[in-house]
């Protein structure tokens, strides 16, 4: 048991990881041709758009339950509400953020295209701290406005005008999955400009500028999205309960600071926080490059209700090291 | 004249760092069941040690770059094909020539290795390519001037005085930065991203031995003594990598075989105590010799020398200079616990760790009288130690071999009390 243990956790989880967002990244985007379809309250970015999917994003519908008329949305359909949330929250709960590091195909095509940005010999970007905590709240408003605006298509704010039907899903015609994730099956039309009404000409130009900055951010920049992502914003209420955890002993931490250089989102508080045991902040996405880059014996885990799953050792470290030409 | 004497002098320093450098090999050997594979560094200090310093063996074309402090990323004198050779010195002989330019209560580490620069500097001023010099202790600064008109070709490798903040950890990585495109110049070859991966590897490779051999030291009887550690460890400051480590290896070998037929070193119930403080240097292994003769254990140390020397490893996120020379930077300042960075909590947690992980029952705090950042933080560590209730010995001393006696009185007296404890609980 002891030796099956310690091969664990010499295995580069990395390695593991890139494989798995390519299984993942076939799964939810050609899903539907083996007739598979994992869920309609998927907290990723299984976009709707893409017509023979293998499961869908939770947002799209949770955007257009949110234009029901207050009167309807706490009547009996609310139960459909409140049931379609639970199963969200659920689904969430069981992989917790490893959603975004393990399977969310707009985060594989961000790692993807740093991959190809590493390919030639290029430096990433990274923010400054005060501009990493000024972006990082920027996910918090597009939460907002995601429930707001569908909402005031529904009801009357303040006596004003309600909104036309044309801002239902107002998060999804600015989302990169949109007009990204259609293209792996040939479909190119949602890469144009609607003109049918004003609001929707607005929306979908501006889908077309987030897609060209999602393209040349993430290019430079190690998952640049995933910083403004509405998704995550929602993840972070319940990531604290999530059932897979990453864990600190802080007593073990040297805040050598390995496992903040390697995060890909630029977590500060994964070296330095000496007093949290669930260590999983908002911006993570458990990708767990942090794990594997800490030389601390048991320092940082990765566990599952509890139970130690993988963990950071000496030798694993080392090993992995020495074991590397890195890139891949 | 003046050359005359400086002849004189040298040859006399000569003659004392021998008999200083045999005296206590002799005294390191003379302990029973010692490991075999001891022997090569038994040998190695023998032979650089016997007549003057003399510098290591290497390919003719190969340049020697001085450094000074642990915070000198030697991955890249390594990349950059140089021989990194870490000068603090641990001589008495050296002290005595550095005492005559430096002031009488200065730091005889500090001392020593200005005066190992002095003794030597016809023929090192030469064969040094740079001496650097990180800016950590104002005693390290001062001297860098002092060693710079001997003549020696110094350089000031500027180090933030504090590593909390995201501010100075940049700014340290500039000056990293910079060290590396000046090393290119001194040494005439260009460090490429693929040249500093080799040398980190091998940086790896050295800590991955260190703790590995540290490991053995974690529980159970001792299989080794704590003197022994500081021997193999200084060695490493002068050794060639790849010598050192084939013998690290067949230490580790070695131990492990005799861990695994229950051998011991001393006695198996021998009081568990750990090492801080000033950085024990070979031939200065007073402390630690005092300690082992008196029936106690060395288990685990938290010296420049030794533990804080090779524990850490970079991580670097891609094969780019400009990645990878931050990382090399990053291992230099953020695990350090130096006590020229303030604050500096993360010594005493490492201490409780390391206290907690081994088992320590008793903590032994070397200081070196004139190495005021270590005086000064003797206070905190020792209410830190009353907290989690582990007795701690404050022991001032220096290179000169007068206070041993009032030294062993002392350290006999702790371990008697350890021992005294234990029959208590």
């Amino acid at each position: 048991m002891n030796r099956f243990r310690d091969f664990i956790n010499t295995i580069r989880i990395s390695r593991l990881r890139f494989w798995t967002q390519i299984v993942a990244f076939l799964l939810l985007v050609y899903g539907g041709y083996l007739a598979v379809n994992i869920g309609n309250e998927l907290p990723t970015f299984a976009c709707v758009f893409t017509d023979q999917r293998g499961g869908s994003c939770y947002l799209m519908g949770f955007q257009h339950q949110m234009s029901l008329p207050w009167n309807r949305l706490f009547s009996g359909r609310g139960i459909g509400v409140v049931m379609g949330f639970l199963t969200f929250v659920g689904i969430f709960m069981l992989l917790n953020k490893a959603w975004c590091g393990f399977l969310c195909p707009l985060g594989t095509i961000q790692d993807w295209l740093t991959a190809a940005r590493r390919k030639t010999g290029l430096m990433y970007a990274t923010y400054g701290e005060g501009v990493f905590q000024r972006l990082s709240t920027i996910k918090y408003i597009l939460l907002a406005l995601l429930i707001l605006l569908p909402m005031a298509i529904g009801n009357s704010f303040f006596g004003l005008p309600k909104l036309n039907h044309d801002f239902g899903v107002p998060f999804c015609m600015i989302c990169p999955g949109r007009t990204l994730l259609p293209i792996f099956q040939g479909d190119l039309s949602q890469l144009a400009i609607d003109f049918s009404s004003t609001t929707k000409m607005v929306l979908t130009t501006l889908g077309l500028l987030v897609t060209g900055l999602f393209l040349a951010g993430a290019f430079y920049k190690k998952r640049f999205f995933c910083l403004f992502c509405p998704m995550s914003a929602l993840h972070t209420i319940f990531h604290r309960a999530g059932l897979l955890r990453l864990t600190k002993n802080g007593t073990k931490c040297t805040r050598c600071g390995n496992c903040y250089r390697v995060c890909d989102v630029g977590i500060r508080a994964i070296a330095d926080d000496l007093d949290h045991h669930n260590i999983v902040k908002d911006d993570c996405m458990m990708c767990f490059k942090c794990v594997e880059m800490c030389p601390e014996e048991g320092c940082l885990k990765i566990t599952f209700l509890g139970l130690p799953i993988y963990q950071s050792t000496e030798k694993g470290f080392f090993t992995r090291m020495g074991r590397r030409t890195h890139g891949k | 004249m003046e050359n005359e004497r400086f002849a004189r002098m040298q040859k006399t320093t000569r003659l004392h760092l021998g008999m200083e450098a045999t005296e206590t090999l002799q005294r390191l050997t003379d302990f029973p069941d010692q490991p075999k594979a001891m022997d090569y560094f038994y040998d190695f200090f023998r032979r650089t040690f016997a007549d003057g310093l003399t510098l290591p063996p290497r390919p003719a074309e190969q340049k020697v770059i001085g450094t000074m402090c642990l915070q000198v990323p030697d991955e890249l004198i390594v990349a950059a094909g140089a021989k990194p050779l870490r000068l603090c010195s641990g001589a008495y002989a050296f002290d005595q020539v550095g005492a005559e330019m430096l002031p009488a209560k200065s730091c005889p580490l500090v001392r020593a290795t200005t005066g190992m620069l002095h003794a030597n500097h016809p023929d090192w001023g030469r064969e040094l390519a740079a001496v650097v010099i990180p800016t950590t202790c104002d005693q390290k600064k001062k001297c860098g001037e002092m060693i710079a008109t001997m003549p020696y070709p110094v350089y000031n490798l500027e180090m933030p005085s504090t590593k909390d903040s995201e501010a100075s950890r940049l700014y340290w990585q500039e000056s990293v930065k910079q060290f590396t495109l000046d090393l290119q110049g001194i040494t005439g070859r260009k460090i490429t991203a693929r040249s500093l991966q080799a040398a980190i590897t091998q940086g790896s490779a050295a800590s991955a031995l260190f703790r590995r051999l540290d490991d053995l030291r974690k529980s159970g009887g001792p299989v080794i003594f704590g003197k022994d550690i500081f021997l193999v460890t200084s060695g490493y400051f002068i050794d060639d990598p790849e010598r050192w480590g084939n013998a690290v290896h067949h230490l580790i070998t070695e131990l492990e075989e005799r861990k695994q037929a229950g051998l011991t070193v001393g006695n198996r119930a021998a009081p568990r105590l750990l090492l801080t403080g000033s950085p024990p240097i070979f031939p200065n292994l007073k402390v630690p010799i005092l300690v082992e003769q008196s029936g106690g254990v060395i288990v685990a140390d938290e010296v420049c020398s030794s533990n804080r020397l090779l524990s850490d490893g970079v991580a670097y996120d891609q094969v780019t200079l400009n990645d990878m020379v931050p990382a090399v930077a990053d291992r230099a300042l953020k695990p350090c616990t130096c006590p020229c960075l303030t604050p500096n909590h993360d010594r005493s947690r490492r201490l409780v760790e390391l206290i907690r992980d081994r088992g320590i029952e008793g903590v032994v705090y070397q200081a070196f009288s004139g190495c005021l950042p270590y005086e000064m933080e003797q206070r905190q560590i020792n209410t830190t130690l009353s907290g989690i209730g582990v007795p701690m010995l404050y022991l001032e001393t220096d290179y000169s071999p007068e206070d041993q006696g009032q030294l062993a009185t002392r350290i006999e007296a702790f371990i008697e009390s350890i021992i005294a404890r234990r029959r208590k609980k």
